[in-house]
């Protein structure tokens, strides 16, 4: 069982990616933008983190750059699920240190599946 | 010879009021939508949460599998919503007030885009609002997700 913060600002996409991850077993905290989510993720340690790119106050791109300046999230699977699938933002992704791109809609046994790829 | 007399006069003033009149429209069911898509996502954590402590067997598995696809098709609510919002956005940009910027919908936000817009418009226009926003009825779900390309894909880096 893992510990995932899942960032979306959308209210029913939060609640998706927490039933999907939370019927495997994991513990799902949630966030509605990158700022929320920073705040979150100094209180408490998560294995990984899922989020989305478009968000109000902070976007996930921006997340991810600032998680991987602290070294508790340097080797933490960040993963970036969106509607967005053009190759300049994937490699915006990348660069700022995402360890992988979804694309939405997800389905929820792989999403599933990908979480337990990048735990291990 | 006919003549075009009777056709009212289509000026930048109509195009505006219509364009925000538009916009708000779009915000208003974006806003409407965002309960009944949150009521059914918690209903189907419910549904998940009671699911669990069943024993495996066939009728478990059909029920875990009617959950995910409910948690495929749900997704349509949050691509649409996305979508009306760059419409929203764009229609924004016909008008010389450009809306307030709404990240979310909450209250308060939808309190200030109202009083903006009624300070703005006629009186003439706050009927044609008001009649526009009050016929805004149920929005029927038709298929499932899309199949834009790309879609439901996953890349590691």
């Amino acid at each position: 069982m893992a510990r995932i913060l899942a960032v979306d600002d959308s209210p029913s996409m939060r609640q998706l990616v927490k039933l999907a991850l939370s019927s495997g077993g994991h513990e799902v905290d949630v966030a509605t933008d990158g700022v929320e989510a920073l705040q979150v993720a100094e209180k408490q340690q998560f294995d990984v983190v899922i989020t989305d790119v478009n968000m109000p106050n902070m976007d996930g791109i921006s997340l991810v750059r600032e998680l991987r300046r602290r070294t508790n999230y340097r080797f933490v699977p960040l993963l970036m699920l969106t509607t967005e699938s053009t190759a300049e933002r994937k490699q915006q992704g990348k660069e700022a240190g995402a360890t992988g791109w979804l694309v939405k809609p997800f389905d929820p046994n792989r999403l599933l599946s990908i979480v337990t790829k990048v735990l291990t | 010879m006919g003549t075009a007399d009777a056709e009212p006069p289509c000026g930048c003033e109509t195009l505006e009021v219509s364009a925000e009149a538009a916009a708000i429209l779009l915000s208003f069911a974006m806003r409407e939508s965002e309960a009944p898509a949150v009521e059914l996502g918690s209903a189907l954590e419910r549904l998940g949460e009671g699911l669990r402590p069943l024993e495996g067997g066939l009728v478990r598995e059909a029920l875990a599998r009617d959950l995910a696809a409910c948690v495929r098709a749900l997704q349509f609510h949050d691509r649409l919503v996305q979508q009306l919002a760059v419409i929203r956005n764009l229609l924004t940009r016909l008008t010389h007030h450009p809306l307030p910027q709404m990240a979310g919908f909450g209250a308060l936000r939808w309190e200030e885009l109202l009083t903006a817009l009624r300070e703005r418009l006629a009186a003439g226009s706050h009927d044609e609002l008001f009649e526009l926003l009050v016929r805004t009825g149920g929005v029927g779900v038709a298929g499932g997700v899309g199949g834009e390309p790309g879609e439901g894909s996953c890349e590691l880096f």
